[in-house]
């Protein structure tokens, strides 16, 4: 059912991807890159490419690895999702004087990532920790929708359907994010569009953490007034049906 | 005007959600309903009565889903009603069927002009998925053709690969094309060539969120010629247009001659029964078929359809109700004009769809629709709606007049530059 080339592609964009997030939301990660001037890229074979650059406090992802100080290659999806599991450790093809970074702040800040995002049991009871987890979530899934669209076979059959224009995807009181539809591929904007063909929101951060954690069924909340849906609704329709295979990459 | 109160719908909505997937699941369920937003719709009725329903907070709406189709007479029609009730004293499901099945299969075979047999069972669904078995068993071929923007049921086949506990196997056969592009259905024959079984379509598309589109002329005769040239055999799915467009069937309405014809919605004012009719070639090929079920020849249905039928022959049912339809549709798109409002009305007027244009989100038209249903008429988002024949020229006059008033809503909420 699941595909490792569009596992890396969600791997890589929203995973590693919400590294920039994590940054921004929880002062210990922020305090692991402060001063620290340094680019990591992913290559992987016959899959994709990025580059995470910190500078100035701050961190953000960028397609491609022209430009990185530190080159990770992978020789194939698998092998850069091991990396991810943790099953694989990488070795650098080139930055070999900015390895420090890389096996000391970029594991831990990995690390740190890692534990917003599977959160361990009672964690998600701190409200602190469990605002920047469910935010990171909003993040990772909001990126994923978009990765599974343009990469995965049923997902590239749900983009098929939708019409061009913008979705928005929020939570009330927390993050927002823009789904951009243009010639059946999704595009993630990760804050809220001005103007949008569509919207979905969440009614606060308990619904949509319930929601993400397969909780709460999105119908029956629908119904509840949890979810709101408005605008071209087979536009939300479609990109439900995404989330569904989201949710079987992610699991 | 009295603005909807939906308490009691909202309590029983949570008891349901304790014991029933999603409270309401399917169409007609807030989520699938396109409720927008949810608090503006009834989500239960207590009784039906003529071109009304009572929800169980006690407000009537003038009700223009008529059930997503059956109630074509109005509910409770005396004379389908009494033919119903009458059959009750005698029977329903029994061992072995009624002569009603008969009486019920001539009668539709008098009148469908493609129908020379007719075979009974529930749902739409049930005479769709008949439909391609029998094309299929027919022509000893796997592809069939679906016009994009289609509905024919909710068996997988009938749903795409990304529908949540549909296989890509169960869809792996489906060929699809935009509607009124024969060029395009001509190419795929071409590339399919000797594979495909059958065409099913609907007469013309009703897909949601966008105006409804009648055949182009000739468009149907093309695809006729086409499917006999190349073998396959032509499935025209009358569920949601059949009986409100021509007592004949759809295909006859639009100058052309299905092969097979499905029927069900309006067939009994709501009685439940469904038919697939075809021609004599393919008789003997459904009689091989292993298809039917428990309910399939219960005959009280089958007395309610005989009526229902009779009567919307004896009134020529299609004709009034597309004028009650035009009738309702000009007093909208008037209503609409008075406070600068772009309202389309598609789609043949017995069954409109309807539209503001001045909004390509929709979201404008949502506005308005729930504020109609605020006030008591039963309107949808998203779907093309239904006239019935109890609907007067009272209730479209009060129609108007709750559109009109939920126009100058929205134009207050959202003044002109």
């Amino acid at each position: 059912m699941k595909d490792a080339r569009t596992m890396a592609y969600i791997n890589l964009f929203a995973v590693l991807g919400a590294i920039p997030y994590l940054c921004q939301l929880d002062p210990a990660s922020a305090q692991l890159i402060a001063g620290n001037s340094v680019s990591i890229g992913f290559s992987v074979k016959g899959g994709p490419e990025a580059t995470l650059f910190f500078g100035g406090g701050q961190c953000r992802m960028v397609p491609g690895t022209e430009r990185c100080q530190v080159k990770l290659p992978f020789s194939s999806c698998e092998k850069f999702n091991g990396l991810i599991d943790g099953t694989v450790t990488p070795i650098p093809s080139k930055g070999f004087t900015k390895v420090g970074f890389l096996l000391g702040p970029f594991t831990k800040l990995t690390d740190r990532l890692g534990a917003f995002l599977k959160p361990a049991p009672g964690a998600l009871s701190d409200p602190e920790f469990f605002r920047v987890s469910t935010t990171l979530m909003f993040h990772v899934i909001a990126e994923a929708i978009a990765q599974v669209a343009n990469q995965d076979t049923i997902g590239q059959f749900s983009a098929s359907n939708i019409v061009d224009g913008t979705a928005k995807l929020s939570i009330a009181g927390g993050p927002a994010a823009a789904l951009c539809c243009r010639d059946h591929r999704l595009t993630a904007v990760h804050q809220a569009p001005e103007q949008f063909l569509s919207y979905m929101e969440f009614q606060g951060m308990h619904l949509a953490r319930d929601l993400f954690d397969g909780q709460v069924n999105a119908i029956a909340a629908v119904g509840l007034g949890q979810v709101r849906i408005g605008g071209m609704i087979s536009q939300i329709d479609n990109i439900n049906r995404i989330l569904d295979r989201v949710a079987v990459y992610l699991a | 005007m009295k603005i909807n109160d939906y308490s009691k719908s909202r309590e029983e909505y949570l008891r349901a959600c304790k014991v029933i997937p999603s409270g309401i699941y399917g169409h007609q369920g807030p989520a699938e309903g396109c409720y927008t937003p949810v608090e503006a719709w009834p989500l239960f009725s207590s009784r039906a009565q003529g071109s009304y329903f009572w929800d169980v907070d006690g407000n009537r709406m003038i009700d223009y889903m008529c059930g997503y189709g059956p109630n074509v007479l109005g509910y409770h029609d005396p004379d389908v009603d009494a033919a119903a009730a009458k059959q009750r004293q005698l029977e329903d499901c029994v061992t072995i069927p009624s002569t009603k099945m008969i009486d019920f299969a001539e009668l539709l075979v008098e009148t469908v002009a493609s129908a020379d047999w007719a075979f009974f069972a529930k749902n739409g669904n049930d005479v769709t998925t008949l439909a391609v078995m029998t094309a299929r068993a027919h022509t000893h071929r796997k592809k069939i053709v679906f016009f994009k923007g289609y509905y024919h049921g909710v068996s997988p086949w009938t749903q795409k690969m990304d529908y949540s506990g549909v296989l890509e196997e169960d869809v792996m056969h489906n060929l699809y094309v935009e509607w009124n592009d024969f060029d395009a259905l001509a190419e795929l024959f071409d590339r399919y060539k000797g594979q495909i079984a059958a065409v099913i379509g609907q007469p013309y598309m009703h897909g949601n969120f966008k105006d409804n589109e009648l055949p182009a002329d000739g468009y149907w005769q093309k695809v006729r010629k086409l499917c006999t040239d190349e073998g396959a055999i032509l499935i025209v799915d009358d569920v949601r247009a059949g009986w409100r467009l021509d007592l004949q069937g759809s295909d006859h309405y639009f100058g052309f001659e299905a092969d097979l014809i499905c029927f069900c919605k309006a067939l009994a004012n709501g009685y439940n029964v469904s038919a697939l009719c075809g021609k004599e070639f393919l008789k003997g090929t459904v009689s091989g078929i292993s298809y039917t079920g428990s309910y399939w020849l219960s005959a009280v249905p089958f007395a309610a359809g005989i009526a229902c039928v009779e009567k919307m022959k004896k009134l020529d049912l299609p004709k009034i109700l597309n004028e009650k339809g035009k009738k309702l549709g000009d007093g909208l798109i008037a209503a609409g004009q008075k406070y600068g409002f772009d309202l389309h009305v598609s789609g043949m007027p017995s069954l409109f769809y309807l539209r503001l244009a001045d909004d390509p989100s929709l979201m404008l038209h949502q506005e308005w629709i729930a504020e109609c249903v605020k006030r008591g008429v039963f309107f949808t988002t998203h779907h093309n709606h239904f006239i019935n024949y109890a609907l007067s020229d009272e209730d479209i006059a009060e129609t108007v007049a709750v559109a009109e008033e939920a126009f100058s809503v929205i134009r207050q909420r959202h003044p002109k530059d």
